[in-house]
């Protein structure tokens, strides 16, 4: 049985990575009609070196992502503090009220966003994609950082206090070094969504400001060469990349203080 | 020494009273909460919350309110399934891209984590399921377009398929609501897996083992314990995948082609391309509606179940 | 070195009160046990003299001065808590010398004194360790030393050593014991555990719903129970319920037994309670008073014995025996308990 198991498993990994692999072996195929048999060049990251629209477009995701990955760290952690370490009336729909951006269909948000941006001036753009991306991003920076807080004992700060530090002296001698890996964790993980966001994107992007994966779906429906797997697959290494670093940061189960 | 005076009870022996300075009055603890809470709250209520709100206004609007035409409100807009009968059959058919998405994914991903949970340990199960989630959290359009190189004629399939059958004709099936599917599948399977995985872990092994005691074989575990614990998993994965499958507009886009025409795409349609925004927001609405309605039954077993589902 | 006074302190939460006029002094240098059963209020007694919680009326008051309003991290309190709570990303020097820092104290001073406490609790040449290196005993010594550099008005002890296995308990006794009295430092230490709040303690306080039921030496809290509650809440008792008569007590069986100690008016009803280690099957000196009774139950326990029987109205009674000769009295055995009249306690309720 247990063998039995790992082939299933072998196979299920076959199905989740080899159209990623095609996609990226593909890009180094030089049939610009994606023919096969296969050829090797490397001439599609030639041409993408000098794409200006989609390496636009990728500094532009970067930019967007980082931008988000501060913005949406920082707002969450306050508001985690108060939802992991206060009590207080509401705080049960204050936590529900978060799930509407990771759970609504993107679609609806992203129109909705489109509506009111248009509706009140705010309009399109990077400041658009800010606002969108920042608040798809919370949600996740509070799971995070909430689950930190919680392998976090509450008497270290109380044993702080008692040894002279006032509760925002405890919070910062005591709680936030502690806490560093999961808001770190947090950020890599606001940064991944950020980069990996599409539909927002492309309800909010205006023709001077559009993100990576905006430019792809356009190109998609457009028609394209293989410059788009090699992008894609820059795109795809970048965002495993930092997922894997936000998976050692924030291993479930390694706290730092198991007792 | 720091003593600040104010402290009558320490001796010679002390070092005196904490340093805070002189006793200041904390200031009210709900004023600080609020503190902490506003600019997340406000910036969800500016970017989520009043955008759903506004949308149901426009919902309720005859024409897309531009330049000085006078906006009339009406209901015509939800009337759209009476108005224009194709509709039913779209929303039919996103209905079932969801039911069959889920019920794949259900079927795989609780092989999957029972596999996970059963069949491998310590680093190898760590390692398995980091390399399961790891596509989970890249691009999805991306993922979506990979599927194309695979299943286009002359792709990455028909070229092993005639390894296989030289002389046999192309199995290419992109554009059809087979490859819709299998990319909702191939997206959303990770979600399954997980939340399936984490019900499962946690069934000790004594259960399992007074089961076997009491003469059970394995099926009757299969199907008398291990499907009963891990439903709250199944269930939650459920949810989690089927509300954003009928939302989805890029995968019928790029894998089904023609046929891929979804309650998703016709809404798309109404932003980008027909700009018709009152049919889209009065649209938009009844999938939320449904969606709402969704995690309102099953919001019970979602709690319990939520644990790190991200 | 200072005392502590607590004055018709309070505290509800919510709608349940949790302390209800709780008056009490902590004398200067004292050890004081505050044990009672869970939701009898000792934690809350503790964390409210901590500064932790504000208690709803009374005064609480530290070497003299009124701190009630003074927030915890203003009243120099040394306090122990139960899973240690040290930093774990803090050296064991930085642990200690923390709460130096908060008092201005850096440099060669804190380096000195971080030092000593190491010294006092035993652990010289810990100084660079991360408390994860430590063992569970290891770490609550570097917490009492973290408690205790500071030199606190008074050291607050929240069950330390419920964490730990028997044999390093008993080991933690006799250190805190040692550094309590060296140090000279009033100490209040609360504890479920009644062996440890006997042994290590000056007074014993006896909390029950709220209430501290009964406060004295340990001798006198054991050999001298008030009420029914702390006569079985500290250590074993057999109660006895019977009628005043001539200065004795008849109980129901016309058994007629004699008390030292205030009785109250001739016919009331009256529980009395005996340890069941002072009562013994063969008649000693002095024992006046004598009950029959079957042996129902023995329990083995190797050095010590312990009998539950039986009298013929079927009042339940225990027996507690040295293991003398290895011989057990057999199940089923008809035998007469005798104990004196000074080992006969009148309850106050």
């Amino acid at each position: 049985m247990t063998r039995l198991g790992q082939v299933y498993l072998g196979v299920i990994l076959v199905f989740l990575y080899t159209p990623i692999l095609v996609l990226m072996a593909m890009g180094f195929n030089a049939s610009p009609l994606y023919e096969l048999p296969f050829s090797f060049t490397t001439h599609w990251y030639e041409t993408l070196a000098g794409n200006d629209v989609l390496l636009t477009a990728g500094l532009h995701s970067i930019v967007l992502a980082l931008v988000t990955s501060v913005v949406a760290t920082v707002l969450g952690t306050i508001a985690s503090v108060a939802l992991s370490r206060r009590t207080f009336r509401g705080r049960n729909l204050l936590q529900v009220l978060l799930l509407p951006p990771i759970a609504i269909p993107w679609l609806i948000t992203g129109t909705a966003m489109l509506i009111f941006f248009y509706w009140t001036g705010i309009g399109r753009g990077l400041h658009a994609l800010i606002i969108g991306h920042v608040a798809m991003a919370i949600p996740y920076v509070v799971l995070v950082v909430g689950t930190g807080f919680k392998t976090i004992r509450t008497d270290l700060e109380e044993a702080a206090m008692s040894l002279g530090s006032t509760p925002i002296h405890a919070f910062f001698a005591v709680t936030l070094p502690l806490l560093f890996p999961s808001i770190l964790g947090a950020a890599l993980f606001a940064f991944a969504v950020s980069l990996d966001q599409f539909v927002i994107s492309y309800f909010l992007s205006s023709p001077g400001y559009s993100t990576l994966p905006v430019q792809i779906y356009s190109a998609i429906r457009k028609g394209f060469t293989p410059e788009i797997n090699a992008i894609s697959t820059l795109l795809l290494l970048g965002s495993m990349a930092v997922i894997l670093i936000f998976a050692r940061f924030a291993k479930p189960g390694e706290t730092s203080d198991k007792r | 020494m720091p003593n600040d005076g104010l402290t009558s009870a320490s001796d010679d022996t002390s070092f005196g009273r904490g340093p805070s300075g002189p006793r200041r009055k904390p200031l009210p603890e709900w004023v600080t909460t609020t503190a902490l809470l506003l600019p997340t709250y406000g910036w969800l209520t500016l970017a989520v919350f009043l955008p759903l709100l506004t949308m149901f206004v426009f919902s309720f609007m005859d024409k897309t309110p531009l330049g000085k035409a006078p906006v009339v409100f009406t209901i015509r807009q939800y009337r759209a399934f009476i108005d224009q009968p194709f509709l039913v059959r779209i929303a039919y058919n996103s209905l079932m891209i969801g039911m069959w998405t889920t019920l794949f994914c259900a079927v795989l991903g609780f092989l999957a984590a029972l596999a996970l949970a059963r069949a491998t340990t310590g680093r190898t199960r760590e390692t398995m399921l980091i390399l399961i989630l790891l596509p989970f959290w890249t691009n999805g359009l991306v993922r979506v377009f990979s599927w194309t190189m695979v299943l286009r004629e002359g792709g990455f399939l028909d070229v092993l398929w005639h390894m296989v059958a030289p002389d046999a004709g192309s199995i290419s099936f992109l554009y059809t609501r087979y490859a819709i599917v299998l990319g909702l599948v191939h997206g959303y399977l990770p979600y399954m897996i997980l939340t399936c995985y984490i019900a499962l872990v946690t069934i000790d092994d004594a259960i399992l083992e007074a089961a076997a005691s009491l003469g059970a074989r394995w099926w009757t575990i299969l199907w008398r314990i291990l499907l009963p614990m891990s439903a709250p998993g199944l269930i939650s994965g459920s949810v989690l995948i089927f509300v954003p499958v009928i939302g989805s507009f890029m995968e019928p886009r790029i894998l089904g082609g023609k046929v891929g025409v979804t309650m998703g795409t016709v809404i798309e349609d109404q932003f980008t391309q027909a700009f018709n925004w009152p049919l889209g927001a009065s649209l938009s609405f009844i999938m939320l509606a449904v969606v709402l309605a969704i995690f309102a039954t099953f919001s019970g077993v979602l709690r319990r179940s939520s644990g790190g589902a991200a | 070195m200072t005392n502590v006074d607590v004055q018709a302190v309070a505290k509800t939460f919510g709608t349940v009160p949790v302390l209800t006029d709780i008056s009490t002094s902590f004398p200067v240098g004292s050890f004081t046990s505050l044990l009672g059963p869970s939701g009898s209020g000792k934690t809350t007694l503790l964390r409210i003299v901590a500064g932790f919680l504000q208690p709803d009326e009374g005064v609480v008051k530290i070497g003299g001065s009124d701190v009630t309003q003074v927030p915890v991290w203003g009243r120099n309190i040394g306090m122990m808590f139960q899973s240690y709570a040290l930093f774990p990303h803090m050296t064991v020097a930085k642990n200690v010398a923390f709460g130096l820092e908060r008092r201005g104290i850096k440099g060669a001073e804190a380096r000195r004194l971080v030092g000593e406490a190491l010294e006092m609790v035993r652990l010289p040449g810990f100084a660079d360790r991360m408390p994860k290196q430590l063992s569970g005993g290891q770490q609550q010594r570097v917490a009492l030393a973290r408690a205790i550099v500071i030199k606190p008005s008074v050291l607050l002890l929240d069950e330390p050593l419920s964490a730990l296995d028997r044999r390093l308990r008993q080991e933690m006794q006799v250190e805190l014991l040692r550094i309590q009295r060296e140090s000279g430092l009033t100490t209040i230490f609360v504890t479920h555990d009644q062996e440890e709040a006997l042994a290590l303690s000056d007074k014993v306080a006896i909390l029950d719903k709220g209430r501290i039921v009964q406060i004295g030496a340990p001798q006198e809290v054991y050999e001298r129970p008030l009420t029914r509650f702390a006569a079985a809440f500290l250590g074993d008792s057999n109660f006895l319920t019977g009628v005043v008569e001539n200065g004795a007590v008849r109980l129901a069986d016309g058994t007629v037994v004699q008390a030292t100690g205030v009785l109250p008016a001739l016919g009331q009803t009256v529980t009395l309670a005996v340890r069941p280690e002072k009562m013994s099957v063969t008649p000693a000196e002095g024992a006046v008073n004598r009950i029959e009774a079957q042996v129902k139950t023995v329990i083995y326990a190797g050095p010590a014995l312990s009998y539950h029987l039986q009298t013929a109205d079927g009042t339940e009674l225990k027996l507690f025996a040295q293991n003398h000769d290895g011989r057990l009295l057999p199940e089923g055995q008809k035998v007469t308990l005798h104990w004196s009249a000074e080992h006969t306690i009148v309850m106050a309720d």
